[in-house]
């Protein structure tokens, strides 16, 4: 492999494990998130600042990345999750044009110019860079894909999914709504940051307007173009709509184009996603592939 | 008599100007299957909504065992062994049968922050739910998606969900509307085998018939008044409640 596909391939893969923390959020708990960038970017700049600022490594960093991406989304999610539908969706691009503007505007954060000399990640003393850094992200990747697989299974993802499909119903079921949209919240904005801290020490610069709201739109594209709730649905959108670009760079006049028509399709004919319900890939998969959408 | 399980005192519900609850009293005894009859918009769903803590009484009280429940909310009234079905169905749509009926299972562990951590698809968990769908005449019907059942079945899928809540009390919302004579007559001898079971039915009912023939005793609502109170022959003969409902729909409502 060159470097310009491993480049590809683990920006993919980061994605891929932001994209599992908006499935919790969005596909197992039902609640509609459009700002899900502003959690990676928290997490970003908690671990460039941690690593540049306080000269902590990655690895001493993350638990505190993590914690604070959480406990953020836990604070935002308090107020935000009280409404629903079209109103968390404002709420929730809100919350990321504020993020963003917050990064953009304070000195602190690096305003304008960004956060750069974000160190490597280092394991057992060498830099972890290139087809290295690919394989950490694999293993994050399936650690979050595990983590994302227990809930599911665990008592807690039932009373998601319940909250999910009728509200007023699994309350009557002794279910707290918003104690379990929080949770699914609070776990969602947790994996976030963890991609957000790797994105920050793989590009070892970051801006604001990487973590701006078309960012989020992409996120969640990807999420619903591979189906939500279901647990692979992540790695399968930030596949094709990470290499997409890739692919069709020889036509790039023509890419949005293609978008659309592959858009389109994808409405008209698979519209509960790629491995939605009853598409023709789920068929497939769920003969050989565990987790399906619950 | 013994001691009431659910007492409803001077309950009231005001929207605005609107009282669609006004004064209501009436107790609900152990093993009783109590109905609640009415025209539409008499106030039923109202009251239960204010049973269930979906809606806060404007004034009165309801209390559960000699607990005072009104102020709660839903899940917290649920975990006190409350069950309840919907007027219009809430199934879990996407989920199937076996696991709509493991979402009420899992009533025990949802208020602990480490048991809701553990597996739910445990053999034990799934045959205690297959069991109750048995219970309910819903046998091998676990692996079908509950949005995709008729609404015959759907109304069975929420009396075993409520029989899993309620241990104590279960609140039927209309479960006869819109089913067919058959699938009443099994709602009904289903109702029957519950009180058998000791549990407490108070049911929603605008279908007379049904209403006189499973209740042990009936409570009549008209514009959130309570306007009579009785066992259903007293009620057939009723002046109030035949002018109120009786009168004006015999013939018509013959389902």
């Amino acid at each position: 492999m060159n470097a310009y596909v491993i480049t590809i391939a683990t920006i993919i893969l980061i994605n891929a494990i932001t994209v599992c923390g908006l499935n919790v959020i969005v596909g197992y708990a039902g609640q509609i998130s459009l700002g899900h960038a502003a959690f990676v970017g928290i997490g970003a700049y908690s671990a460039a600042l941690l690593s540049t600022k306080a000269g902590l490594s990655f690895w001493a960093a993350l638990p505190i990345v993590i914690a604070i991406c959480g406990f953020i989304g836990l604070l935002l999610g308090l107020p935000s999750l009280r409404v629903k539908d079209d109103f968390l969706a404002i709420t929730t691009i809100g919350i990321n044009f504020i993020v963003e503007a917050i990064f953009l505007y304070i000195p602190f954060f690096g305003g304008a110019l960004g956060i750069g000399g974000i160190p490597r990640i280092m394991l057992f003393g060498m830099k972890v860079k290139g087809l290295v850094f690919f394989e950490l992200c694999l293993v994050f990747l399936l650690l979050v894909l595990l983590i994302c697989w227990w809930f599911t299974r665990s008592w807690a993802g039932l009373a998601s999914f319940a909250v999910r499909e009728e509200e007023s119903a699994a309350s009557s079921m002794g279910i707290s709504p918003m104690r379990f949209k929080l949770l699914a919240f609070v776990i969602g904005t947790a994996i976030a940051g963890l991609g957000g801290a790797l994105y920050a020490h793989y590009m070892r610069f970051i801006s604001a307007t990487d973590f701006s709201f078309p960012v989020s739109i992409s996120l969640l594209s990807m999420l619903v173009l591979g189906g939500m709730g279901n647990l692979w649905a992540p790695l399968v959108g930030a596949v094709i709509l990470g290499s997409l670009p890739e692919i069709f760079r020889p036509l790039v006049d023509y890419r949005i184009l293609f978008y659309t028509v592959l858009l389109l399709l994808m409405i008209r004919f698979q519209p509960a996603g790629l491995l939605g319900e009853d598409s023709f890939a789920r068929h497939v998969f769920s003969s050989i592939l565990p987790g399906g959408k619950k | 008599m013994n001691r009431p399980l659910l007492q409803v005192k001077e309950l009231s519900k005001h929207f605005g100007g609107l009282k669609a609850m006004d004064n209501v009293d009436f107790e609900l005894f152990p093993e009783e299957i109590l109905g609640i009859l009415g025209p539409n918009g008499a106030g039923k769903t109202v009251c239960f909504n204010l049973i269930c803590g979906v809606y806060k009484p404007t004034n009165g009280e309801v209390i559960l065992d000699s607990q005072r429940i009104d102020g709660l909310l839903p899940y917290e009234i649920a975990n006190l062994g409350v069950g309840r079905t919907f007027q219009i169905v809430k199934p879990f749509s996407s989920l199937t049968v076996l696991e709509n009926v493991l979402v009420a299972r899992g009533i025990t562990r949802y208020n602990s922050l480490s048991k809701i951590w553990s597996i739910w698809q445990s053999s034990t968990e799934k045959n205690a739910a297959l069991r109750i769908l048995e219970h309910v005449g819903l046998a091998d019907m676990e692996n079908r998606k509950a949005g995709l059942l008729p609404l015959g079945y759907l109304r069975r899928l929420e009396i075993a969900r409520a029989l899993v809540v309620g241990s104590k009390l279960i609140l039927l919302d209309e479960s006869f509307s819109g089913l067919r004579s058959e699938e009443i007559g099994q709602l009904e001898s289903l109702i029957r085998r519950i009180r058998q079971d000791g549990i407490t039915v108070l049911l929603i009912e605008h279908n007379v018939r049904v209403t006189m023939g499973i209740c042990d005793r009936i409570v009549v609502l008209d514009h959130g008044r309570k306007i009579a109170e009785g066992k259903p022959e007293a009620i057939q003969q009723n002046e109030s409640v035949i002018e109120a409902y009786l009168g004006r729909r015999r013939g018509a409502d013959a389902a």
